[in-house]
C-alpha cells in the first residue's frame, strides 16, 4: 500500500483540530488511494501536499488557547509575581545571591567570550572539514612539530589518491622590501598556486590562479602594499628584496642583509579581515626557490626528509575521506620513509583538521602565538569552581530560609498545587534571580575584560572579545542552566514538605543544618587553598624578579643592531656623552634565546660536551662586570670564533680539576671543521631563563665580530632618557630605514617573569572572588541566624547578659566552621603548593609562614563578616525585640 | 437583520448534503459538487465550510465505517438539521422574492451591451 508524504501527514496531524482530525485524515487517505490508481504516486503526492496546505486554515487549525493553557499562564504569572516580591522583600539575601552569582558568572562569561573568539578562527574557508595540517612527532611522547620535511606535500599529492591537493609553506622569508626609496619589512613563505585552492583567502588585487606560478612573483598583504605604494595599484610593480633572516614571530633580530633580487607584485591579500592562525606579510612563488638554491642564498631541503624545520604542510582530502583514512596514509608514509633512519626512526606524521588548530593541542613551531587548549581547560575549571561556590550560596541560603516560605507552600498545597507545580515555582524564582545576576554580570564583565586584556600575555594573543548576538544567546542559555542548577535542590527540598506540618510550623526547628555546614566549610577550604596558592606564586614571582644573576644589568641598554655594521654603530655611539662603555653579543643572556657549541670528546664514541655559547666582543666581560678568574680576556686582535672563555661549571663538566689547568687547552668542535682554545675562565653567572633549570649550565663565550646582534650600552647614572634620545638621533643618521629599538636590561630580565605575574593576577583574582563569595555566604547565614534569635537575645539581655557574651554565643557555631575549614585547608594548601613548587627550578622556600598568614587573613575576614551581624543583634534594645508577641 | 446566514459555497454544500441524503461524507460531497457544478473543490475549503455549518447547527454529523482503504479512519456523515432546513428554505424564498420583484424590462438585455 502506498503512503502519502510522511512529513505532511505529520504536519497535518500536528495542526489539525483534534475533533476533526480523524475523519478528515480518512478523507485524505481515500482520495490519495484513488489518485494513486488514477494518476500515479508522484502526482497523488503533490495533490496530497496541496490538500494539506489548503487545509491549513482558521477553521481547521486547533485553537492555540485551550482552557488548560490559560490556567498555566495565570499560574506562571503568579509565580513570577511572587518571585519578584520575594526578591524585593528580602533585599539582603537577594543582594547576596545576585552579587555572588554575578561575579562568578562574569568570569565564566569571559571564558565563553574567549572560546567564542578562538572558535571563530579558520572557519571561513569553504570545505574546511576537508583541510588538514600535517604534524610530525620526532620522538614518542614529545609535542608534535607543525613544521614538516619539505618533500612531504609533493609525495602525498602524487602517491596517495585520497589527497586532492597539498601545499607546503616554506619558511625563511624575512627582510626588507623596497620600492622607490620606501622600505618595509616583509615576512612570509614560499608556496605554490594551490595555496588558493586549499585556503579560501580572496585576493583583493591580482589573479588567484596565476599569482604564484612564475618565478619571482610575490603576493603581499594589503597593509604592506599600502605602505609601499600608497594608493597606487601595486600589481606589476617591481620591488627589491633583501633578506635579513627575520623570523615570522619577531623573535630574531636579524642577520646582515642579503640581496635576493627583484620581485613582481602579482597579488594583494587582505589577511587582517580574516581570523586565521596563519600570519604573513608576503607569499613568494615556490618556483623562485630554484634560483635561490643555485645562488646558495637559502638551504635546499626540498628533497631532505630529515630536516623537519623548513615548511608547514597543508592538504585537502577528496570528498568523503575520513580523517582515519588520512591517518592510515600518513602512518604508512612515515613507516616507509623513516623505519631505516638512524636519527628519526620514531618519526610519525599525524593530521590536524584546520578547525582543530585554534584552540588546539600544544604544538612546536606554530606559525602564530596561540594559547593551547589546556589553558582554556584550566581557566574553565577555575571559573567553574567559583561558579559552583556561588550556586552553593544560593542553594544554602534558600534552604536556610525555607522557614519563611513554609506557610506559602502549605497554602499552595492545600489549594491543590502538586509537587511539580511547586518545583516549577521555585525554579522560576531561581531563574529570575540568575537573570538579574546576568545583567549585573554583564556590567562586571566589562571591567574584567579590560583588566584581562591588559595582562602581559595578551600582547601575543590578540583576543577579540566582542559580544555578538550568538554570544549573547550563549550567555542566556548559560544563565538559564545556572538558574536550574542553583535552584534544583532548594526546589526539590521545599516542595517535599507535608502541607500539614508546613502549616502547623512544626518539624522545622530540626532543619538540616548539617548539609549547610558542610557546604560552608567546603567553600572556605577552597578559598583558603586559592589564597595560599596566589600568595606562594606571588612570592615566587618576587623571588625571580629580585634574583641575582651574577652579572650587573643595571644601567645597561640593549640595542638590536638590525643588520647594521658593528664597528660603525659602536664608533658612533661611543661619542654620545653619557655612554660609559659598549659591548656586543649575539643573543641577550638570560632572556630566553641561546645557542650551543658541541666540543668533541677525546674518546671516539662518547657524547660530545654541550656548552651554551654566546658570541661576544672583547668588551663584554668587563661591561657586564663578569669576574675573570684566570687566564686572559677576549681581545679584538684574535681570530674570529677560535678562542673561548668558559665558566666554572664548564671547567667541571670538561673534567678539569681547577680553572688553571683548563687554560690553553684546545678542543675539536663536534662538526670537525674547526677547533677552539680555552683562554680564560669566568665566574658562574646565569645565562638561561630562571624557569629553565636550577643549575648554572656549562657555558662558553666565543670571540666574534660577525655574529653580533645586540649592543649592550652601559650609560652613566643621571639622565638615561637624555642619553637614549641622543643615541636615537645618532641611529637615525646611520640607519634611516629601521626604527631605533632599545630595552633596559633590568626591565628585560623582569619581563621574562611577566608570565608568572599574569598567573598571580589570575589566581589572585580567582581567590579574591572565592573568599568574597564564601564571605557572602557566611554573611547570609549569620544574618539569618541572628534574625531568628532576636527574641533569645532580648531575653538574655533582660536577664543581664553582656553584649560581648551574646556576640560570643551567636558567633560560636560560625567560629567553629571557620576553624574546621582552616584545619582542613591549611595542610591541604601546603600539600597542593609543594606539589607544583617542587618541580620548579630556583624556587622560593614554601614555609609555614605563608599558610599561617593566609589562614589568619581568612579568619579575620570571616570574623569581620560574622561580627557585623552578631554585634548588631547584641546591641539591639531588648524592649524593641520583645515588645510584640 | 439577517435571520439565517448562508454563504454561496455553504449553500451549495447544504444542497449537496441534501442530495446525497444517506451517503454524505467528505469525499462523496466533494465529488458530487465537482461532478454537478464542474468546479474544483479543495478538501480544505469543503471541510472548513462543513465545520462552520456544523457550528451553526445547520448540519449534524455521525462517525462510522472505519474501513481499510481509509487507513482505519472513520467516515464522518452529515445530515441536515431542522434549523438547516429552515435556513435553506429561507435562502430560497429570499431569492425567489427577489426574482419576482425584478421588472421584466430590466432583464431585456437586447441593447444592454453594444
Amino acid at each position: 500500500m502506498q503512503s502519502p508524504p510522511k512529513l505532511f501527514l505529520r504536519f497535518f496531524r500536528w495542526f489539525c483540530h483534534p475533533l476533526l482530525a480523524k475523519p478528515i485524515e480518512g478523507d485524505l487517505m481515500e482520495l490519495y488511494e484513488e489518485r494513486v490508481l488514477e494518476f500515479g504516486k508522484r502526482k497523488a503526492d503533490l495533490k496530497f501536499i496541496k490538500d494539506v496546505l489548503l487545509l491549513f486554515r482558521k477553521d481547521i487549525i486547533k485553537p492555540s488557547d485551550g482552557t488548560y493553557r490559560i490556567n498555566t499562564y495565570g499560574m506562571f504569572k503568579n509565580y513570577f509575581k511572587v518571585g519578584i516580591r520575594n526578591i524585593l522583600k528580602y533585599k539582603m539575601f537577594s543582594f547576596i545571591n545576585v552579587f555572588g552569582l554575578a561575579v562568578a558568572m562574569s568570569v565564566c562569561m569571559l571564558i565563553i567570550l574567549m572560546l567564542a573568539d578562538q572558535r571563530s578562527f579558520d572557519r571561513f574557508h569553504s570545505e574546511n572539514d576537508r583541510i588538514y595540517r600535517v604534524l610530525g612527532t620526532p620522538v614518542i611522547g614529545s609535542w608534535p612539530y607543525a613544521t614538516i620535511p619539505m618533500p612531504l606535500a609533493e609525495t602525498l599529492k602524487e602517491e596517495y589518491p585520497i589527497v586532492e591537493d597539498a601545499i607546503y609553506l616554506r619558511r625563511g622569508i624575512g627582510g626588507d622590501a623596497s620600492f622607490n626609496q620606501k622600505t618595509v619589512e616583509l615576512k612570509g613563505y614560499f608556496t605554490t598556486s594551490s595555496f588558493f585552492e586549499i585556503f579560501s583567502f580572496p585576493l583583493i588585487e591580482g589573479d588567484k590562479s596565476s599569482a604564484l606560478s612564475s618565478p619571482n612573483s610575490i603576493v603581499i598583504s594589503k597593509e604592506k602594499a599600502y605602505q609601499l605604494f600608497n594608493d597606487k595599484n601595486p600589481i606589476g610593480k617591481q620591488i627589491k628584496f633583501e633578506d635579513r633572516g627575520l623570523h615570522i614571530l619577531d623573535i630574531e633580530s636579524g642577520k646582515p642583509s642579503v640581496d635576493w633580487g627583484t620581485y613582481t607584485v602579482t597579488g594583494v591579500i587582505d589577511l587582517s579581515s580574516y581570523k586565521t592562525h596563519l600570519t604573513f606579510d608576503a607569499l613568494v612563488s615556490s618556483t623562485t626557490l630554484q634560483q635561490l638554491y643555485t645562488d646558495s642564498l637559502i638551504a635546499n631541503v626540498s628533497e631532505n626528509w630529515e630536516y623537519y624545520w623548513a615548511a608547514y604542510t597543508y592538504l585537502k582530502v577528496k570528498e568523503g575521506t575520513t580523517q582515519n583514512q588520512l591517518e592510515i596514509a600518513l602512518t604508512d608514509l612515515s613507516n616507509r620513509k623513516y623505519s631505516d633512519s638512524e636519527e628519526l626512526a620514531d618519526y610519525q606524521f599525524s593530521s590536524q583538521n584546520l578547525s582543530k588548530i585554534t584552540p588546539g593541542i600544544p604544538v612546536n613551531n606554530e606559525p602564530s602565538f596561540r594559547l593551547p587548549e589546556i589553558a582554556y581547560y584550566i581557566l574553565s575549571i577555575l571559573a567553574l569552581v567559583i561558579m559552583i561556590m556561588a550556586c552553593l550560596n544560593y542553594t544554602n541560603l534558600s534552604i536556610a530560609r525555607s522557614l519563611t516560605r513554609m506557610k506559602e507552600i502549605g497554602v499552595r498545597k492545600v489549594n491543590g498545587a502538586t509537587r511539580k507545580n511547586l518545583i516549577f515555582q521555585f525554579l522560576t524564582e531561581s531563574v529570575i534571580t540568575v537573570l538579574i545576576a546576568l545583567v549585573v554580570a554583564y556590567v562586571v564583565l566589562y571591567f574584567t575584560k579590560e583588566a584581562f586584556m591588559s595582562l602581559w600575555f595578551n600582547k601575543y594573543f590578540n583576543f577579540e572579545l566582542s559580544t555578538s548576538l550568538s554570544v549573547i544567546f550563549k550567555f542566556l542559555v548559560f544563565a538559564l542552566a545556572i538558574g536550574l542548577v542553583a535552584g534544583t535542590y532548594p526546589a526539590l527540598f521545599l516542595s517535599k514538605k507535608n502541607p500539614i506540618n508546613a502549616l502547623k510550623n512544626t518539624n522545622i526547628s530540626k532543619g538540616k543544618w548539617g548539609l549547610q555546614k558542610v557546604l560552608n566549610v567546603s567553600q572556605f577550604v577552597v578559598s583558603l587553598i586559592f589564597i595560599v596558592t596566589s600568595m606562594v606564586i606571588y612570592n615566587q614571582f618576587k623571588h625571580y624578579t629580585e634574583f641575582e644573576y651574577g652579572f650587573n644589568s643595571e644601567n645597561i641598554i640593549n640595542i638590536p643592531l638590525q643588520s647594521n655594521d658593528y664597528d660603525l654603530v659602536v664608533n658612533e655611539f661611543s661619542q654620545v656623552s653619557g655612554v660609559t662603555s659598549i659591548s656586543a653579543v649575539d643573543y641577550i643572556p638570560a632572556t630566553g634565546i641561546s645557542n650551543v657549541i658541541e666540543l668533541a670528546s677525546s674518546k671516539e664514541d662518547d657524547e660530545p660536551f654541550v656548552l651554551l655559547n654566546f658570541y661576544v666582543d672583547e668588551h663584554f666581560i668587563d661591561n657586564l662586570n663578569l669576574k675573570l678568574l684566570h687566564g686572559q680576556p677576549i681581545t679584538s686582535s684574535r681570530e674570529d670564533g677560535k678562542y673561548i672563555v668558559i665558566n666554572e661549571s664548564a671547567v667541571e663538566k670538561l673534567g678539569y680539576e681547577n680553572p688553571q689547568s683548563a687554560i690553553g687547552q684546545i678542543w675539536e668542535l663536534e662538526n670537525g671543521e674547526s677547533s677552539v682554545q680555552i683562554i680564560g675562565v669566568v665566574e658562574n653567572f646565569r645565562a638561561t631563563l630562571l624557569i629553565n633549570g636550577h643549575e648554572i649550565r656549562p657555558m662558553a663565550l666565543s670571540n666574534s665580530k660577525s655574529n653580533l646582534n645586540y649592543l649592550n650600552v652601559r650609560i652613566a647614572e643621571g639622565n638615561p632618557l637624555k642619553t637614549v634620545a641622543d643615541l636615537e638621533a645618532r641611529w637615525k643618521q646611520l640607519d634611516p630605514i629601521h626604527e631605533f629599538k632599545y630595552d633596559f636590561y633590568d626591565q628585560e630580565l623582569a619581563n621574562t617573569n611577566l608570565a608568572i605575574f599574569d598567573v598571580v593576577t589570575i589566581v589572585g583574582y580567582i581567590s579574591f572572588l572565592a573568599i568574597l563569595i564564601a564571605c557572602l555566604g557566611l554573611l547570609g547565614m549569620a544574618t539569618y541566624v541572628t534574625e531568628r534569635k532576636t527574641k533569645e537575645v532580648g531575653i538574655r539581655k533582660v536577664l543581664g547578659a553582656e553584649d560581648f557574651k551574646i556576640v560570643l554565643i551567636l558567633s560560636k557555631s560560625f567560629l567553629k566552621l571557620l576553624i574546621i575549614s582552616i584545619l582542613i585547608a591549611a595542610p591541604l594548601s601546603y600539600f597542593v603548593n609543594s606539589l607544583w613548587l617542587n618541580d620548579l627550578p630556583n624556587r622560593v622556600e614554601l614555609g609555614f609562614g605563608t599558610v599561617i598568614i593566609g589562614s589568619l587573613l581568612m579568619l579575620g575576614l570571616g570574623l569581620l563578616t560574622i561580627g557585623s551581624q552578631t554585634l548588631r543583634a547584641a546591641r539591639q534594645n531588648p524592649v524593641e525585640t520583645l515588645k510584640d508577641e | 437583520m439577517k435571520k439565517f446566514q448562508l454563504g454561496e459555497f455553504e449553500e451549495i454544500v447544504m444542497l449537496t448534503v441534501a442530495i446525497l441524503y444517506d451517503d454524505a461524507y467528505g469525499v462523496s460531497i466533494k465529488k458530487e459538487i465537482e461532478n454537478r457544478l464542474k468546479r474544483n473543490v479543495s478538501v480544505g475549503a469543503l471541510q472548513s465550510a462543513l465545520k462552520r455549518l456544523e457550528d451553526k447547527d445547520y448540519l449534524a454529523s455521525l462517525d462510522k465505517d472505519a474501513t481499510q482503504e481509509r487507513a482505519g479512519r472513520p467516515k464522518r456523515y452529515y445530515k441536515i438539521t431542522s434549523l438547516g432546513k429552515q435556513a435553506m428554505q429561507y435562502t430560497k424564498e429570499t431569492r425567489n422574492s427577489l426574482w419576482e420583484a425584478i421588472p421584466s424590462v430590466s432583464l431585456d438585455v437586447k441593447f444592454a451591451k453594444i
